[in-house]
């Protein structure tokens, strides 16, 4: 057992570079997938019916591939036309794409979840369409969409694992890279699974005390 | 239905009508609102048919009838949140016919115009109570926020709730949210205030703080449409009251004449229905 711990605390530093790699794609695919997903809820509802199906055809191609295929593409795929991203930017996009076009669903179904009654009421008072949306729709509507979004944020960190496959060097592949090297894959595994944990399940508790936090006055 | 055609349609349907110079100010005479052969229908479905009536400045009109009859979606007519298929309404001045679109200048004047309370108050959750109240007169009225705010706490005070002001709706009762609600719909200042069964949705005691505070507003002159299954209300605050039944206006006349000795059987038949509750 000692030299089990031994060993993790050889490679613990090379595993904490890898989740330091995995926390800011993670972070950078939700700044830039987040904004987009509201972008395309709105679009998706919107008058103009191009518009709307423009919206409506990016968030199924976005849900309808899978994460790893969308990470080739902008790795591999892309630089065959000429378009070149280093394997931080690859993964960035395709996991902001992802996250655009899951949240977008995400964040339509909480607009949705706002009473017919409070647009009319906002309309009733003369407010513009863009006042209706920004101060009584969006306000309550992206509150109910805060805690299904946090959860998949959490799905988005555990997909940068994925990022393995375009040599990012996030926790997965630094990981697999000890592992290869030192021919003990088990224990470094078991390190890694360890380190998603200690992110993801205090996030986890923290999402469903928020979630209770959020309900304070409407109920 | 008598119509002295005192409007004429205007060469433009929106922008003031040029007979009504003083739209902002209608003389007591002048009607305030006028409908005329107004039409709505979800598809095939024929809510109203053909509706007309007038309403003067001043007036307390209150619109009953059995459910299913049209009176919500006749309200909801007035202030274009139901988009009427035919037929016109005139609304201090301003001509809305049915069945084509309204410029964005047109609507903005009509909302500020006539105010609404609904059924289920729809206040803001989100915002405290003198938010709800103030927000309309900063982002439409163009006010300050403390000129915006020092008028909702005068609203407050008005309808009795002035010490909640930094709460939330969810902390107050169904009674208070209506009162709030109506203090919301006067924060532009109106001419004309449409209520949707106010106290349909309150326990009987709740109703009755709801009903005072619209008995003082009709008594300061407000015009006032009332859609409501209250008969004390109808026969006593208001002036006139019009029966609708399936999609049609049935009868209508001064209040105490019409609710003691309706003339219709249809009428009869339904005050009777109530009243036996």
């Amino acid at each position: 057992m000692s030299e089990i711990l031994e060993f993790w605390g050889e490679w613990l530093p090379t595993l904490l570079d890898g989740l330091l790699v995995s926390l800011k794609v993670t972070a950078a695919s939700l700044a830039l997938g987040i904004p987009l997903g509201l972008v395309l809820a709105l679009a998706v509802k919107a008058k103009s019916a191009p518009l709307r199906i423009a919206a409506l055809i990016a968030v199924e191609i976005g849900r309808g591939t899978p994460a790893l295929v969308l990470l080739q593409f902008t790795y591999f795929g892309l630089a065959s036309t000429g378009l070149t991203l280093s394997s931080y930017a690859a993964a960035v996009a395709a996991l902001a794409a992802c996250t655009g076009a899951y949240t977008s669903e995400i964040i339509r179904a909480g607009l949705e979840a706002v009473p017919q009654g409070q647009s009319e009421a906002a309309i009733a008072i003369g407010f513009s369409r863009m006042d209706q949306l920004r101060y009584v729709v969006l306000p309550q509507g992206l509150r109910i969409a805060v805690p299904p979004l946090l959860g998949f944020s959490i799905l988005i960190f555990q997909s940068t694992s994925l990022c393995y496959a375009i040599a990012l060097p996030e926790l997965m592949s630094q990981a697999y890279s000890v592992g290869s090297n030192t021919f003990r894959y088990m224990p470094i595994l078991i390190l890694a699974g360890l380190l998603f944990a200690a992110i993801c399940i205090p996030a986890t508790l923290l999402v469903s005390r928020l979630e209770h936090r959020l309900d304070r006055h409407t109920r | 239905m008598i119509q002295t055609p005192i409007l004429k349609p205007g060469p433009r349907q929106d922008g003031p009508h040029p007979d009504h110079a003083a739209a902002g100010r209608p003389q007591p005479s002048a009607p305030v609102v006028r409908i005329e052969n107004l039409v709505k229908r979800y598809g095939a479905y024929v809510a109203l048919h053909e509706i007309g009536f007038e309403l003067k400045s001043g007036e307390v009109v209150a619109i009953i009838g059995p459910s299913g009859s049209g009176k919500s979606t006749l309200l909801r007519c007035v202030n274009q949140l139901e988009q009427p298929d035919g037929g016109c309404i005139t609304v201090a001045g301003q001509r809305f016919e049915g069945g084509k679109e309204h410029s964005r200048a047109a609507l903005d004047t009509l909302r500020r115009t006539v105010g609404m309370v609904f059924q289920s108050f729809n206040l803001f959750p989100h915002m405290t109570i003198l938010r709800n109240v103030s927000i309309a007169q900063e982002r439409v009225a163009g006010r300050s926020r403390k000129d915006a705010e020092d008028r909702a706490m005068h609203l407050l005070a008005r309808v009795g709730l002035a010490d909640k002001a930094g709460q939330y709706p969810a902390r107050c009762s169904g009674g208070q949210q209506q009162r709030i609600a109506i203090a919301r719909a006067l924060a532009l200042d109106p001419q004309i205030m449409l209520f949707d069964e106010p106290t349909s949705a309150l326990d009987p005691e709740l109703g009755l703080e709801v009903l005072a505070v619209m008995r003082e507003l009709a008594e300061s002159g407000m015009t006032m449409i009332v859609v409501t299954h209250e008969m004390r209300f109808a026969e006593n605050v208001s002036d006139r009251v019009v029966v609708m039944a399936d999609g049609r206006v049935i009868e209508e006349g001064p209040s105490r004449e019409l609710m003691r000795d309706p003339k219709t059987e249809r009428t009869q038949r339904f005050l009777h229905a109530v009243r036996d509750r």
